[in-house]
């Protein structure tokens, strides 16, 4: 039984935030199902990748090593966004799934769970998945967010 | 005092690893490792099945979850449920600590100075910390062969920094690990220090004897050596007490006739650690005792390539009556890989304010 299809639009902006949805969880489910997508992964413009490297060399970089950082940006190009999902039941928290895959199909069940999430009861009630959205690099990045029930054994 | 080879920051497939737990315990045993800390990003799932890995490598396995959050990255062990991330804005993360606290964890600060976002996203450490005294450790060498990295240059300063200012914190190495797979470069083990009898005889097994609580206390106590070769130990002896790394020696300002006696310092540098599984050049190396005074020795000392054990014991110099002493500790210095580096630093050893001796 589908929950929730969830699709949105995150901007720079938007890095260092989380975002909550909360859902429903109704009573006998067997699997809860959750996939998360989002795009772009990577900034392919490298004249605005410099920049923003350049922008965090002078935050991070002691001002004697900056000059060799620059000549050697390429080891952190291409830029990513990064975006992680953790999950929560009516009880507290069931994991995170802290990777930089764009697409994450998981679940969890009362025996099972995808790496990262807590196998265990289903308990019905109020359950919220959060978005964190660590780093936001292109113009924007859109994402969607499904979350549905099936039997245990289904897919 | 028996010194147990830990890895206290690890990855698995359940963030962002490539290696399952079990992968991950069999690599830590050929290392040489007698325990090590699962400190996945954000997540405590990776450690189901841990009781029969722990057995079959004979390796402990201590819980723990890094922190992964937009102002820092923080590493939590020890702690016997969830602590949540997700709430603490960069100048409330005394609050997180308190929480992991709460739960009978402790908390460090990793690699404080690796850059941030976006190259790596939260690795810098932005959190404004409002009483240091609650931070249990700072990770001062991130990575293989970390005493040649310039981050870990600036952690290591951190530290000796907040010694230097009056606060007692511990310093260890993690690797960061994330996968299995070779690497010329040196390894770094903290050594964490265990009373004689809180370990239970219990032949190759013995690390599996002891609590993972026990571990845990003697890191929050600072009862750590850090190394990429030999272990380095150090211990105080005052007015017949003797004082391990960690410890505090207490004022006698009330007690001149003690303060008249010296402070001896015995130094312990052992080659015959993880036989086989770290290499140091012949050469003349440097041990050191550092302190807020400054150097206060440097002694030549030869590498031994036979793994014997060395000791060296000195006295310990009266320290101006204006500008007391706070902790000390000690360092030895090498060429590794071509670069003349820290090779190993024990935790401090601190002196009651008040002095000692005066």
């Amino acid at each position: 039984m589908k929950l929730l299809d969830l699709q949105g639009h995150a901007s720079p902006e938007d890095s260092k935030t989380h975002i909550r949805i909360p859902f429903e969880l109704d009573e006998g489910c067997g699997k809860l199902n959750l996939r998360l997508q989002y795009a772009p992964k990577t900034l392919e413009n490298r004249e605005k990748a410099i920049q923003l490297l350049k922008n965090s060399y002078d935050l991070y970089i002691l001002p004697e090593n900056r000059e060799y950082a620059m000549e050697n940006a390429d080891r952190h190009l291409p830029l990513k966004n990064l975006m992680t999902l953790s999950l929560d039941d009516t009880r507290g928290y069931r994991g995170a799934c802290h990777r930089q895959d764009e697409l994450q199909e998981l679940f969890v069940s009362e025996r099972e769970a995808s790496p990262g999430l807590t196998a265990g009861e289903l308990v019905p009630g109020s359950w919220s998945v959060t978005l964190s959205l660590h780093c936001i690099v292109t113009d924007t990045c859109d994402y969607h967010l499904q979350i549905w029930t099936t039997e245990e054994d289904a897919i | 005092m028996k010194w147990l080879a830990c890895e206290l920051h690890t990855h698995t497939l359940h963030s962002d690893g490539s290696q399952t737990l079990e992968e991950l315990a069999a690599g830590a045993a050929n290392l040489g490792f007698d325990a090590i800390a699962l400190t996945d990003h954000n997540t405590m799932s990776g450690l189901i099945g841990k009781e029969e890995i722990e057995r079959i490598y004979g390796l402990l396995i201590i819980p723990g979850m890094e922190w992964t959050t937009f102002y820092g990255h923080m590493v939590t062990i020890g702690l016997s449920a969830f602590a949540d991330w997700r709430q603490v804005d960069r100048d409330r993360i005394d609050v997180g600590i308190e929480s992991v606290h709460r739960l009978g964890g402790i908390a460090g600060l990793a690699h404080p100075f690796r850059i941030g976002s976006p190259a790596c996203t939260g690795c810098f450490w932005e959190y404004e910390i409002g009483n240091w005294s609650a931070v249990d450790y700072i990770e001062v060498w991130s990575g293989t062969f970390p005493s040649i990295q310039t981050n870990n240059r600036r952690a290591f300063d951190l530290w000796t920094d907040k010694l230097n200012e009056g606060y007692r914190i511990a310093a260890t190495s993690g690797r960061d690990w994330h996968a299995q797979g070779e690497t010329d470069e040196p390894i770094s083990v903290t050594y964490l220090g265990i009373e004689d009898d809180a370990v239970a005889e219990n032949g190759d097994e013995a690390a599996l004897s002891i609590h993972e609580e026990t571990l845990i206390q003697a890191l929050r106590e600072g009862r750590a050596s850090v190394t990429i070769g030999p272990l380095l130990t150090l211990k105080l002896n005052a007015d017949d007490v003797d004082y391990p790394i960690g410890s505090t020696v207490p004022s006698v300002v009330e007690r001149p006739e003690v303060a008249a006696q010296p402070i001896l310092v015995n130094l312990t540098l052992d080659f015959s650690v993880r036989v086989g599984l770290w290499a140091l050049p012949k050469q003349i190396c440097r041990l050191k005792l550092c302190s807020n005074l400054g150097e206060e020795l440097s002694l030549e000392v030869p590498s031994s390539s036979d793994g014997q054990m060395m000791q060296f014991e000195v006295q310990l110099t009266q320290s101006a009556p204006d500008i007391p002493r706070r902790w000390i500790r000690s360092e030895l210095w090498g060429t590794v890989q071509g670069a003349y580096v820290r090779v190993a630093f024990t935790n401090a050893i601190y002196f009651e304010e008040g002095g000692y001796p005066r």
